[in-house]
């Protein structure tokens, strides 16, 4: 975390008591409205899309998102009016299409956006990650991204190196209030695992305030200690671990369970226009009322159907 | 030989990648693009992911660049970040790009079509685009050519091209080389040394070149060396049908 205040010590965060596991509810009351979230996913994998649910059942509103492509809870909280602005480098269903609610939030003027790369927001969370204030880099120089600022007047400056006279991008450090990640797994102190590809969950979760972790399953940490090369996250970076199998369902975890390429299919139709997506949400979202009433409405055999072959991890 | 425009796209971006060289590639065409050259004339060829796969040899054809079947037989499973930064860090020979419009300088929007604020469309934006032209030695694009796609401005520039000539991208601060192909479903388009504009290179059997103009928003120059797109070969149409994308999924 980059913490601009001088008078604050670096990296000192509230020591909640080693067992870190909350419930769903618990781990969402820690989230403020008005909150700038960053939230972890790539496609269709890796969101916490349990905890996104459980947000929107508990009436979050004018929060932010600082994102690079967590398409999934862009989607479901510009379709449910939990979100004033974003920061975003690319929303996108791969392999389906746009994301409808988020294109027709901006496009009826309901949603204040500020454009980066992938590689531009990524370094902000880089930079308070680091503990600096800023980081030079060499992308979006020269186009509209710089050009066309909204909310945030200082997206970014052009200066020249002290040491070669290189002219660089400087991007500022960004800290989000809380980071929403889901991983594979966690011990309860919240040392957590991941198998696979890792998006940019490490940055997110060391530029933010809090770090709230979902994962499929909380082991102990002798298994987290038989495969420490597996460790994303070590315990002192995170403060609410939450059980939720399945938590990224609609999406995907690697080794746990493919996407559900059907289910997504029928969310994407759904969400073309607004009166069916609404049904959508309350079908899916508002009614069930916890993530087991959810998975129930899924069914025993979707769910079992889903789950990854051992050897392909899909 | 009967072979569909998407084949011969996909054999001309193919070409574009060399023995030896790293490629980041994207969803969709190119993915097939890189697994043709892999498999004919650049089988030394590193294909990576901006997802942080890298090295991937998929047992079946992905949807995207996230999907778990790249993950299953790669190399290096990583992160967006470090991937990113490998082109930062100079390592990257080419990167391939899409466009919802692409301007005479190569310059591509896939931000908004009309007001920023108010847009008539929200595209999906940037992601890796911006990211791999900035930074990757060259680029090729590969997009559908509609004369909207072509429009002598974007309505903004998401990822830079040439920007506003030969020495846009340098005044910028930009490392890479910039766009050096354009691939549509009707020509093999570059461009020309000295002013950073672009120009038909070749033309896809059948097709003129006042074909061409009329489906393009601006003057396009054409090239001294103008020849006609070199057609797939057997070889590289069993590839593509039997082996590489058996269901039709991208051809």
């Amino acid at each position: 975390m980059y913490n601009p205040k001088p008078d604050t010590t670096y990296g000192a965060k509230e020591q909640l008591s080693q067992n870190k596991v909350l419930s769903i509810k618990k781990a969402v009351e820690l989230i403020s409205d008005g909150d700038n979230l960053t939230i972890s996913g790539f496609a269709h994998s890796l969101a916490p899309i349990a905890l996104v649910r459980e947000i929107i059942r508990q009436g979050r509103k004018n929060l932010a998102l600082t994102s690079m492509g967590e398409c999934w809870a862009a989607d479901l909280l510009s379709g449910a009016g939990c979100l004033s602005k974003v920061r975003l480098s690319n929303y996108m269903f791969e392999g389906f299409g746009r994301c409808m609610n988020f294109s027709r939030a901006v496009q009826q003027g309901d949603l204040e956006v500020e454009d980066y790369s992938h590689f531009g927001i990524t370094s902000r969370l880089f930079a308070s990650a680091l503990g600096i204030s800023y980081i030079p880099t060499k992308v979006m120089a020269g186009t509209d991204i710089v050009k066309k600022v909204t909310f945030d007047k200082d997206k970014s400056l052009v200066a020249n190196c002290p040491f070669t006279g290189e002219k660089h991008l400087l991007v500022k450090a960004i800290e989000p209030d809380v980071a929403i990640i889901h991983a594979s797994r966690a011990d309860e102190e919240g040392n957590t695992q991941l198998f696979g590809m890792t998006s940019i969950i490490d940055e997110q979760a060391r530029a933010s305030k809090k770090v709230i972790v979902s994962v499929e399953e909380v082991v102990p940490t002798d298994v987290i200690a038989q495969r420490p090369e597996l460790t994303l996250l070590p315990s002192f970076v995170v403060d609410a671990v939450v059980e939720i199998p399945y938590g990224a369902h609609p999406a995907g975890m690697f080794r746990y369970y493919n996407y559900d390429h059907k289910h997504i299919q029928y969310y994407w139709d759904q969400s073309r226009q607004e009166e069916s997506f609404k049904e959508y949400l309350g079908k899916y979202v508002l009614e069930p009322h916890d993530h087991w009433k959810y998975l129930e409405m899924i069914g025993i055999p979707r769910l079992m159907d889903l789950r990854a072959d051992p050897y392909l991890g899909y | 030989m009967d072979f569909t425009r998407e084949e011969l796209m996909a054999v001309a971006a193919a070409r574009e990648i060399n023995d030896g060289e790293v490629a980041i590639i994207g969803t969709g065409l190119p993915m097939i693009a890189a697994y043709l050259a892999k498999k004919t004339h650049a089988p030394k060829a590193c294909l990576f992911f901006e997802s942080g796969i890298i090295g991937a040899f998929p047992n079946e054809l992905a949807i995207g660049v996230g999907d778990f079947r790249l993950l299953s037989n790669c190399v290096k499973a990583s992160g967006l970040y470090y991937a990113l930064s490998l082109i930062q860090g100079g390592y990257v020979d080419l990167g391939f790009l899409g466009a919802a419009e692409i301007d005479p300088y190569g310059n591509i929007n896939s931000t908004v079509i009309g007001d920023y604020s108010h847009p008539k469309v929200r595209l999906p934006g940037s992601g890796g685009a911006n990211d791999i032209a900035s930074l990757a030695k060259r680029f090729v694009v590969i997009v559908p050519h509609e004369k909207r796609k072509f429009p002598p401005q974007c309505h903004y520039i998401t990822t830079p091209g040439y920007l506003d000539g030969p020495e846009g991208r340098k005044s910028a601060g930009l490392r890479g080389g910039g766009p050096t192909r354009v691939i549509t479903n009707l020509a093999v388009m570059g461009f020309e040394p000295a002013s950073k504009r672009m120009q038909i290179e070749s033309l896809h059997p059948g097709i003129s070149l006042a074909e061409v103009q009329e489906n393009t928003g601006f003057e396009l120059l054409v090239s001294e060396a103008l020849t006609e797109t070199q057609v797939p070969s057997e070889e590289q149409l069993h590839l593509l049908r039997n082996v590489i994308d058996p269901e039709g999924v991208y051809i």
